[in-house]
């Protein structure tokens, strides 16, 4: 009997007005357990068309946790000149942060939410396209997702002025165990919020 | 820099931070090509010693080419196996998997050098690094120093910390003898003595040793 496959269900959104940039992608890929390569380049396994993006620019690689039946996903940053924001960090050349079960991520102007479905299977897994007409990650205050639910929104630090378009700030609860890379808190109280603006000001 | 006599008909340059000698001109160039260049950056160097003992019968490390420092991208994944065409250093031997195992590189948050994961890639065999034990897909970040096992190989995997985000190099070493345990040499065949130091590396290749430890060919 087949084991299921873990399914990466992608959300994809560029503002650019009848988007070429997603010209490429499939409705459905399946890939095998080497890193997905996300990126301008025509060797990378999900091809996205913007001249910002890097040939190689993000990569997603699948792994196991020991004692884990699932696959579980790292996003490593591979562009040398550019970033990736990801659930609040900002990745730089090869720097890389585990997956959770939902991820928003942005890059070269491009805004990803990721949500991994996991599946036993440990051959394969496939990724599921959606490309949406309207900005995906929004300012906290207007974000409602049935993980966060329980968690009292609070307005940005004062002082933390978020760029435009889409200030990209994403509140963590306490409870959250996703990502374990130590970063400063900002704020008080019980909210834990992990952002590393990248220095310029400018989103990834 | 010595000055070598000007061609018949050469262009001489007056070039008096050499300290009164007067290159050629193409010699000047170069000379002003290395001073100007990039302070070159070290890189971050693997050095693997690897044992197997039947490596001396089999020829499982022939399309390994010893001591000769490689220098990757650090993008790359670098796979270990059975198949040269997936695999960047291949084992002949059909008990390998396709792939064994693959080493990574990344960049921890606080840190300004690269750290290497390791990850198991065979479905058959378990990897162990000291005493972890690595099932299918499962990766840990290798210590500075460490061996790596799987079936009967035997891998001492070390590193060496460079500045260069952009490369890394790798170095392999055969072991004459086991890495993990001592054992009496082969009676009546002269082998040079194991030392784990990098002076004694960097000094072999210009030891008169017999060509017998150097040429991987023979295996």
């Amino acid at each position: 009997m087949e084991r299921p496959l873990t399914v990466l269900r992608m959300s994809l959104y560029h503002p650019t007005q009848g988007s070429a940039v997603f010209a490429t992608v499939p409705q459905r890929l399946q890939h095998d357990t080497s890193p997905l390569l996300v990126g301008r380049g025509l060797d990378a396994h999900l091809q996205l068309h913007l001249p910002r993006l890097s040939r190689q620019h993000l990569s997603l690689e699948p792994y196991r946790e020991k004692g884990s039946a699932l696959l579980a996903f790292n996003l490593k940053a591979l562009s040398r000149r550019g970033c990736v924001w990801v659930n609040g960090l900002v990745l730089r050349f090869l720097e890389q942060v585990p997956l959770s079960t939902i991820n928003r991520v942005a890059f070269a102007g491009i805004q990803m939410v990721v949500h991994v479905e996991g599946g036993t299977s440990l051959e394969a897994f496939v990724c599921c396209f959606h490309v949406s007409p309207s900005p995906l990650i929004y300012r906290p205050q207007a974000e409602e997702t049935d993980e966060w639910e329980d968690i009292p929104k609070e307005p940005p630090a004062p002082g933390s002025e978020p760029p435009v378009p889409g200030h990209l700030g994403f509140l963590y609860g306490p409870s959250s165990t996703a990502d374990s890379s130590p970063q400063p808190s900002i704020g008080g109280g019980t909210e834990i919020q992990l952002q590393r603006e990248p220095a310029d000001g400018a989103l990834c | 820099m010595q000055a070598a006599s000007p061609p018949p008909g050469g262009v001489v340059s007056q070039h008096t931070d050499l300290e009164g000698l007067v290159p050629l001109a193409g010699a000047a160039a170069a000379m002003s090509s290395f001073e100007d260049a990039d302070t070159e950056e070290t890189v971050t160097s693997l050095r693997v010693t690897i044992y197997h003992p039947g490596q001396m019968q089999n020829g499982i490390f022939q399309s390994i080419r010893f001591y000769n420092p490689e220098k990757l991208p650090s993008s790359e994944v670098v796979k270990f196996g059975r198949n040269s065409t997936i695999c960047r250093y291949t084992f002949q031997d059909k008990q390998v998997s396709r792939v064994q195992f693959s080493l990574q590189l990344f960049k921890k948050f606080d840190s300004s050098v690269l750290s290497f994961e390791i990850k198991n890639m065979s479905r058959k065999t378990s990897l162990l690094v000291d005493s972890t034990e690595l099932g299918y897909l499962n990766k840990v970040e290798l210590p500075y120093r460490c061996m790596v096992r799987f079936g009967e190989y035997q891998l001492l995997v070390e590193k060496e910390d460079g500045e260069s985000l952009e490369f890394f190099e790798t170095l392999f070493i055969m072991s004459p003898r086991p890495l993990l345990q001592e054992h009496d040499w082969p009676a009546g065949k002269p082998t040079p003595e194991f030392c784990r130091s990098s002076l004694w590396c960097t000094q072999s290749t210009s030891l008169s040793a017999s060509p017998r430890e150097m040429d991987e060919n023979e295996y």
